[in-house]
């Protein structure tokens, strides 16, 4: 398929779950606070296209993070049908898809991330492994503080909410520790395969504009 | 290496050294201050292994010692109750002792500048991100912390939850102290900016940008 196909493919798909999703939210405000950051992610990814494009794998992965926030974002997260069958399943005593969607953030944006990293800022061998599992570590700090910011501003009631704290004291550490394993599993995936020569790692050529 | 260098280097070493017997000798919390010990210990060895393949600036080992210093005299009290902190609380209402936030700002402030050392030394990075990713980098580390810090209040102290000796009983202690260091890490970096701009505008910017 050509690589264009598939990324007007990615953005239709964003698109329709997208609306589908906006049209009757448990909580308009709670969902409306959750879309702020995506939007302006992807307005940033399609005001920068021309500029810089990412390679497909990472724009596939982008739009699979972009499609879990959207169904979370949908359901206040606390009440996400699909994380209450987990938390059946499991015997879990809380919904866990907020923290599944944690690790999904470490685990899909960490190669983007690194991306960036290679092609942007020139970054080399180990630490090319080693600064996406810092920066998405840093990137989830920032989250809980920003969280922590608009909870203590905004109601305290949907403060709560939108923390989707769920009662628990931890909360932060352990939302922090499952993007921060997502971002290690990625990389240790990278790495195995790098050693093994299965995949080209991201060309110098291509650092600005599109990808090598 | 001078002469110069080594004689610092040395003397930063028998100070910490010093430092660190002295609050060695009657800690407020045996336990605590073994489990704190352990991460500066392996920064001290690391730095001790690599003085000579490869040296920082001194200023950058200057920081780094002023850090671990201040870090030695909060474990030294558990931080809870390290007496500048009390003094601190009563001369202004703060409502807690406060060293272990300021300790916190300072992971950021004195150790953005070896760590962007670092990378201006080991990576091709320049410009702008130069700046960037040391703040990115004591973020992810103070992320780490945090979670280490639960983990132990955690598996040492379960009874204590989340009164445990780190966040005094502040439900949002986790997300202020990383705040703390990313606050002490760009103002570091705005300095840092501060320092080189007329330089770079000597050397660079003007003589090459086209009118």
């Amino acid at each position: 398929m050509k690589r264009i196909n598939l990324l007007l493919g990615l953005s239709a798909w964003y698109g329709l779950l997208w609306i589908v999703l906006a049209i009757a939210p448990r909580d308009r405000q709670d969902w409306f606070l959750e879309n702020l950051l995506a939007l302006s992610a992807v307005a940033t990814l399609v005001a920068t296209y021309r500029r810089f494009q990412f390679s497909t794998p990472s724009y596939v992965l982008i739009t699979a993070f972009l499609s879990l926030h959207a169904v979370g974002a949908h359901y206040t997260y606390a009440e996400v049908p699909f994380g209450f069958w987990l938390q059946q399943a499991f015997g879990l005593s809380r919904n866990p898809f907020d923290r599944l969607v944690h690790f999904a953030y470490g685990l899909f944006l960490a190669y983007p991330l690194r991306e960036l990293l290679i092609r942007l800022a020139g970054v080399q061998g180990l630490w090319s492994y080693y600064l996406p599992v810092s920066g998405m570590l840093a990137q989830s700090g920032l989250f809980e503080i920003v969280e922590a910011l608009i909870a203590e501003i905004v109601s305290p009631e949907l403060g709560a909410a939108y923390l989707g704290m769920q009662g628990d004291q931890w909360d932060a550490q352990k939302d922090m520790l499952a993007a921060f394993a997502g971002a290690l599993l990625c990389m240790v995936v990278l790495l195995v395969c790098a050693r093994f020569g299965w995949t080209a790692d991201f060309g110098s050529r291509g650092r600005r504009g599109r990808p090598a | 290496m001078g002469t110069h260098n080594k004689r610092l280097l040395a003397g930063l070493l028998v100070w910490y050294v010093v430092l660190s017997l002295w609050t060695a000798y009657a800690p407020a919390d045996r336990q605590f201050w073994l489990l704190s010990s352990i991460l500066p210990s392996a920064l001290v060895l690391v730095l001790i292994g690599t003085h000579r393949s490869f040296p920082l600036s001194a200023a950058s080992y200057v920081l780094i010692t002023l850090f671990l210093s201040l870090h030695t005299i909060g474990v030294r009290y558990t931080y809870a109750e390290v007496p500048a902190g009390a003094w601190l609380d009563q001369a202004m209402p703060l409502g807690r002792n406060q060293y272990d936030r300021i300790v916190h700002f300072c992971f950021g402030f004195l150790l953005t500048f070896p760590i962007e050392e670092l990378f201006r030394l080991t990576t091709p990075v320049r410009g702008w991100l130069l700046y960037y990713l040391p703040v990115m980098t004591v973020l992810g580390l103070s992320g780490l912390w945090e979670i280490i810090e639960s983990w132990v209040a955690r598996t040492v102290h379960p009874e204590l939850g989340i009164t445990y000796l780190g966040s005094q009983g502040d439900m949002w202690d986790a997300q202020k102290d990383m705040a703390a260091a990313m606050y002490g890490s760009l103002l570091c970096m705005v300095l840092l900016l501060l320092y080189r701009r007329p330089r770079l505008g000597l050397s660079r910017s003007v003589a090459d940008s086209p009118r």
